[in-house]
């Protein structure tokens, strides 16, 4: 399921605020989330949070607006 | 919002005072306070002297002042591209900030450009760190030397002395602001 979250016009710290509750809400699924921003501070900010969080990511796209692909590691299958 | 939260790992943890009552020193602190939550850290706020402003309910008189603040880029809102660059704060003397009206104009500017920019009003800002797990207590020392009630407060804070922050927080890692 690909989820698309707008945070557009949004300044930091909301862009990584609504991305942790869109995990959140989608907490038991296999979602991938292509999320849109505006702060060109989440260039950096998105992967450090990824990475942190033990997501993976792609920057779709740098201009005119910032996309991000974000999507859980699978769990290894025992 | 609880399952945003479940995955705390209680051994990383940021902890922060805040000394101050003004708007511009009240955002960094709710800034660093949510980004900290949202990245799975067990956050602190102490909030002491002037800072307890910062979390009554009333936050109206949070303002911000030119007036012995050089570093503070006064700029209009609204305006032509060259009038919005003018940074007021160094072309003007520090004299017209005692003027009447002065810190309402800046406050007013001030809350203007950070809604322009994508920042929300602070009481949200405040609401979302308390969402996402932020403990936040009020000295209560000088919660009695500034002669505030507890019920001027916002709901979810709790009351209670240095000792009892410095108990609950990082051996070696504070932010004084």
């Amino acid at each position: 399921m690909l989820i698309k979250l707008d945070t557009k016009r949004l300044a930091c710290p909301m862009p990584i605020i609504k991305l942790k509750k869109c995990l959140a809400q989608n907490s038991k699924q296999e979602v991938q989330i292509l999320m849109e921003l505006t702060d060109a501070g989440g260039l950096k900010d998105i992967p450090a949070f990824c990475q942190q969080q033990g997501l993976l990511y792609e920057l779709v796209q740098q201009s005119p607006i910032i996309e991000f692909k974000i999507w859980r590691q699978a769990l290894p299958k025992s | 919002m609880n399952n945003i939260i479940e995955n705390r790992d209680v051994s990383s943890q940021f902890s922060l005072i805040q000394t101050k009552g003004t708007l511009d020193w009240a955002y960094p602190a709710f800034i660093l306070a949510s980004t900290a939550a949202v990245m799975d850290k067990e956050v602190e706020m102490f909030f002491t002297f002037y800072g307890l402003k910062t979390i009554l309910k009333n936050t109206q008189n949070l303002k911000v002042t030119p007036l012995g603040n050089p570093g503070m880029p006064i700029k209009s809102p609204i305006g032509p591209g060259w009038l919005k660059k003018i940074d007021w704060n160094q072309c003007l003397p520090g004299l017209v900030w005692t003027m009447p009206g002065a810190s309402m104009l800046a406050t007013w500017g001030f809350k203007k450009q950070m809604l322009m920019q994508g920042q929300v009003p602070i009481d949200e800002l405040r609401g979302l760190c308390l969402e996402l797990g932020v403990k936040m207590t009020a000295c209560q020392m000088t919660v009695d030397l500034m002669g505030y009630e507890q019920d001027q407060f916002i709901s979810g804070i709790g009351f209670a002395g240095a000792a009892s922050y410095f108990a609950q927080t990082p051996e070696n890692q504070s932010l004084l602001i």
